[in-house]
């Protein structure tokens, strides 16, 4: 921790002495013709530590490579702005309906095979579903997150969030900006219309939602079940398991009607100039020891069918046909199409 | 103390390739003189005066100095003195560093230093306030620091753009007395700018009276008054009567014109209006041809100022009138 | 009359307008402060949530912060492109506005909107602008892109407060110091530098903060293990909303205080209050 720290004061140093600077322009280019460089993106917080600590030096030992890890959102953006033959990332980390703009924008490729990452062949088949460009690595389920010491039945159904005792204290997202939102918008159209895509049964029941406390992304949901601002709320299961062992009186639950995936997708950018590496690291991220160690870090599901996890993680996430078979996955290609009219609509509906 | 001539050879100077602000203007200015410059506003005077010091370019004309040309030196190396009108103190520095600012730049010794500051300004008669700062000074101690400034580094030139503008009429009376004291007693060449006719004559041992960009008269302060060459001189110092004789006009001061009983009278009329001034009364009188004329009373003894309304007679001799040209 | 008499009739009468000046200044005053509290209350709270009333006083967020090798590494990143920031937009910056208020520049209105344009520009676009063009030109994002980009949008302080002092400055001054003997680069370093030097260092603290507290323009600028501070902790947030922030946000406040008032102290912005 020291000689890195002191590296970045050395190195911000060089950089910042005027014409030194100019020089050291060059020395990454000639570095690269020894090692070369995967740029990828990936998540922060513990994910983002055990990437750091494990994960990423044990794949740049192996491939003899440095990875560079972009941890500083927005991603997609950079993506967008950098140029298409040299772009910023090689490998993008996002979830499923991120990847489906970029893909829609060329910045990434369509699908991912057993041909290019040997171990898709090991994947449950939402990882490569048409519902996704690219490859899933993991999957955390969307469901109902409660508290446990308000009195509340364990909840089993969607339509339970809409209980009247929940007045004020139920908790859902401001849907333009975040996909879980979007994906509750989707599945109260399959709960209470004639499916997903049934988005008059989805605004009415939205509607009768009301009066909700609305936050823009799920570090808050968590922080207002936690501390009890929210009795229940729409949140994905590793949102809640996170806290395992903390005693903290809450917990998820898996409305009978289906939970929603919510999908890591891994996808390679086709101007990429080390595309071997970049399905290397795919392949890597996928391989059962790999998704063992993060999926027990985060409590993410991991894609790999293969892979063990201990009893307390088993219990839990979806690690078997039966429990995978409950996913359901939105369908992003048709919800980013409508996006701007709905958008529209519910912040009409949610206003007041 | 050293003093130098100044000389200007016909200089002219255009602002924006429009307004001529000095309009060849050539001044022989002896070593040692008090010398003023005065005009009604915009007529030239700062503009001379800054081609002087150096701070303005003429377009034409040579500026000497102690017999050297010095048009094309730049103000640092001119070594002369200069006030301002808004004193330019530096704010950030005390008296005694403001004083001692150009002995600095001459590189002279520290210990001189000191010793000549506390003696320009024991000169001024600021002992005592070397610590202060400008903002914490009156407006006459400002000035004194100023004059200090400029002086302490022994200029044979000291340049002065209406350095008493800013001051009460007391104190600026007392400090015209003050600085042509302090003038001839170093015996520096002194350019002074006013626009204040009295202060001129008050002080300086000739004056150059500008109108225009040009130098219409220059003359000692009594010749200037007695005997202005041009209309706008004559009307420009003091009062006067501009009387039209045959096609050509003469000036007539107001208190060459006598009061006399009505049948020595030279004209006849009434007071118009008396303005008390002290010593003395200036009236306007209407005279029976319908003209105006002005006449000063001096009071000697008891004799009360007339009235408006009282019949005079006046009377003037014609060697006391001055033929003006223009 | 009694001194204590004299005293009461000198008495200030009550009067409803400066009462309600008061009142103004002291909500204004209450506008700035309270979420500064609540900041605070959040960093000593020890549960990862905000809970009222306070459930205890902990410092765990604290040493979460000051052990974080990613929040320290930001931290230094941070100070040390504020610092450079500060010395560049300085320079640049009074340099600008010497220029502008003196040089005969034909369309000086046009440079002074030109220099001051980085502020009409949402931080936000500057930044993205300045990412294609880094790495359209290949130059990738350096350390001294980032500083340079922070230097744009910082030299308009600078430059408005530079401005704002040579517009009131007497330029006789200058004359003054030449007739005695100042050759022009003696008048600029011993009259015009110290005197405009409040307005310069002014706009040097609020670059300097500019700089230490800029999120839109770093956000593309920034690379991988070479994040500032804001950035780390935008990013934070989206994982981990907990204490950390507060503490962050804390420190920040405090570092970006005792750096303006060790120029205080430096240079004395309030030497040249009484002129
Ligand atoms: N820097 C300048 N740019 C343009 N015009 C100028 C400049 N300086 C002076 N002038 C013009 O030149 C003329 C003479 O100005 P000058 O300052 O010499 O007058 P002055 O006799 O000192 O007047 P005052 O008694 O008002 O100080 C005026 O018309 C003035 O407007
Ligand atoms: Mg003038």
């Amino acid at each position: 921790m020291i000689s890195r720290h002191t590296m970045s004061r050395r190195k911000a140093l060089r950089t910042g002495a005027g014409l030194a600077a100019i020089a050291a322009v060059g020395a990454p280019s000639i570095l690269h013709a020894q090692t070369r460089t995967l740029k990828i993106t990936t998540w922060g917080g513990k994910w983002g530590e055990v990437m750091k600590a494990t994960v990423l030096p044990a794949f740049e030992k192996e491939f003899k490579c440095t990875v560079s890890a972009d941890q500083a959102f927005p991603f997609v953006p950079k993506l967008q702005s950098s140029p298409r033959n040299d772009p910023i990332y090689d490998v993008l980390h996002t979830n499923s309906n991120e990847q489906w703009n970029s893909f829609t924008e060329g910045l990434v490729m369509e699908k991912i095979t057993i041909k290019e990452v040997p171990n898709v062949a090991d994947v449950y088949p939402y990882a490569v579903s048409d519902k996704i460009v690219g490859v899933t690595i993991f999957t955390s389920a969307i469901g109902l997150g409660y508290r446990t010491d308000k009195g509340l039945a364990t909840p089993t159904s969607w339509k339970d969030l809409a209980d009247p005792k929940l007045a004020g204290v139920r908790g859902g997202y401001i849907i333009p900006v975040n996909s879980l939102g979007q994906a509750h918008l989707m599945m109260l159209g399959k709960v209470y219309g004639k499916g997903l895509t049934d988005l008059d049964a989805a605004y009415k029941a939205l509607e009768a939602l009301k009066p909700i406390k609305l936050v823009d992304f799920t570090g808050q949901m968590e922080k207002m079940l936690l501390s009890g601002e929210v009795s229940e709320g729409v949140i994905h299961d590793s949102g809640v398991y996170r806290y395992d062992g903390q005693n903290q009186p809450v917990d998820f639950a898996s409305p009978s009607e289906g939970v929603l995936a919510l999908e890591q997708v891994l996808n390679v950018t086709p101007g990429s100039k080390v595309k071997d590496l970049a399905f290397g690291y795919i392949d890597y991220m996928l391989r059962p020891d790999v998704q063992k160690l993060l999926a027990e870090a985060v409590w993410y599901s991991p894609a790999n069918k293969k892979v063990k996890l201990d009893a307390k993680y088993d219990a839990k996430l979806l690690t078997t046909p039966a429990k995978v078979a409950t996913l359901i996955q939105p369908d992003w290609k048709w919800y980013n199409a409508r996006k701007e009219d709905i958008d529209a609509r519910v912040t009409k509906i949610l206003k007041g | 103390m050293t003093s130098a001539t100044i000389k200007l050879e016909q200089v002219t100077k255009t602002f924006d390739g429009r307004v001529v602000a000095v309009d060849d203007v050539t001044l022989d200015i002896r070593a040692g003189e008090f010398f003023s410059l005065l005009g009604p506003s915009g007529c030239g005077k700062t503009t001379s005066l800054r081609m002087i010091a150096g701070f303005e370019l003429p377009d034409s004309g040579r500026v000497h100095v102690g017999g050297r040309d010095i048009t094309d030196l730049p103000v640092h190396k001119r070594d002369m003195g200069m006030v301002f009108q808004s004193y330019a103190l530096f704010p950030h520095r005390t008296v005694a560093e403001n004083v001692a600012f150009g002995l600095r730049m001459r590189d002279v010794p520290k210990p001189d230093i000191v010793r000549r500051v506390k003696a320009a300004l024991a000169q001024v008669a600021l002992t005592g306030l070397e610590e202060r700062k400008p903002g914490q000074l009156s407006g006459g101690q400002q000035q004194r620091v100023a004059l200090a400034r400029a002086l302490v580094v022994e200029p044979p030139v000291l340049l002065c753009d209406e350095p008493l503008g800013a001051l009460d009429r007391k104190l600026r009376q007392q400090m015209q007395f003050e600085l042509k004291e302090l003038q001839k007693r170093l015996g520096v060449t002194l350019v002074f700018v006013t626009h204040d006719q009295e202060e001129a004559l008050a002080m300086s041992d000739r004056i150059a009276v500008m109108n225009k960009g040009r130098v219409e008269q220059v003359g000692a302060p009594t010749e200037i008054y007695e005997r202005p060459r041009t209309r706008f001189v004559a009307d420009f110092i003091g009062e006067i009567n501009i009387l039209e004789d045959e096609g050509r006009a003469r000036a007539l001061r107001p208190e060459k014109i006598r009061f006399v009983p009505e049948a020595e009278a030279r004209v006849g009329g009434t007071v118009e209006t008396a303005n008390f001034l002290g010593g003395s009364t200036l009236y306007r009188i209407r005279t029976a041809d319908q003209r105006t004329l002005l006449a000063r009373e001096t009071h000697a003894g008891e004799r009360s100022p007339r009235g408006t309304g009282d019949p005079v007679g006046l009377a003037w001799t014609d060697s006391d009138t001055v033929a003006l040209e223009g | 009359m009694s001194t204590a008499l004299k005293a009461m009739t000198n008495k200030r009468p009550f009067d409803a307008g400066r009462a309600a000046y008061l009142a103004l200044n002291l909500s204004l005053l209450a506008f700035l402060l309270v979420p500064i509290a609540v900041v605070l209350i959040f960093a000593l709270n020890p549960t990862p949530y905000i809970s009222f009333p306070p459930v205890g006083v902990s410092l765990r967020w604290f040493e979460k912060f000051f052990a974080s090798s990613d929040f320290m590494n930001a931290l230094w990143l941070s100070l040390w492109v504020a610092g450079c920031v500060l010395v560049l937009s300085v320079t640049i910056g009074g340099a600008c506005a010497l220029a502008l208020a003196r040089g005969n520049l034909p369309g000086r209105a046009f440079l002074t909107a030109f220099f001051m344009s980085p502020l009409m520009l949402p931080a936000i676009l500057t930044g993205l602008a300045l990412f294609q063009s880094y790495l359209l030109a290949g130059i990738g994002r350096p350390t001294w892109g980032l500083i340079l980009a922070h230097t744009l949008v910082a030299v308009p302080y600078v430059l408005r407060t530079t401005l704002a002092v040579l517009h009131n400055f007497d330029h006789r001054i200058e004359e003054a110091a030449a007739v005695l003997g100042a050759s022009p680069i003696r008048v600029f370093f011993e009259i015009t530098l110290p005197l405009i030097r409040p307005g310069v260092f002014a706009g040097g603290v609020f670059a300097f903060i500019v700089s230490f507290d800029q999120f839109p323009v770093s956000l593309f600028l920034v690379v991988p293990k070479g994040e500032t501070l804001p950035v780390v902790l935008f990013n934070y947030m989206k994982f981990d909303l907990d204490g950390a922030i507060a503490a962050a946000s804390m420190v920040s406040i405090l570092l970006a205080l005792s750096v303006v008032l060790v120029l205080e102290r430096l240079i004395g912005l309030k030497a040249y209050v009484k002129l």
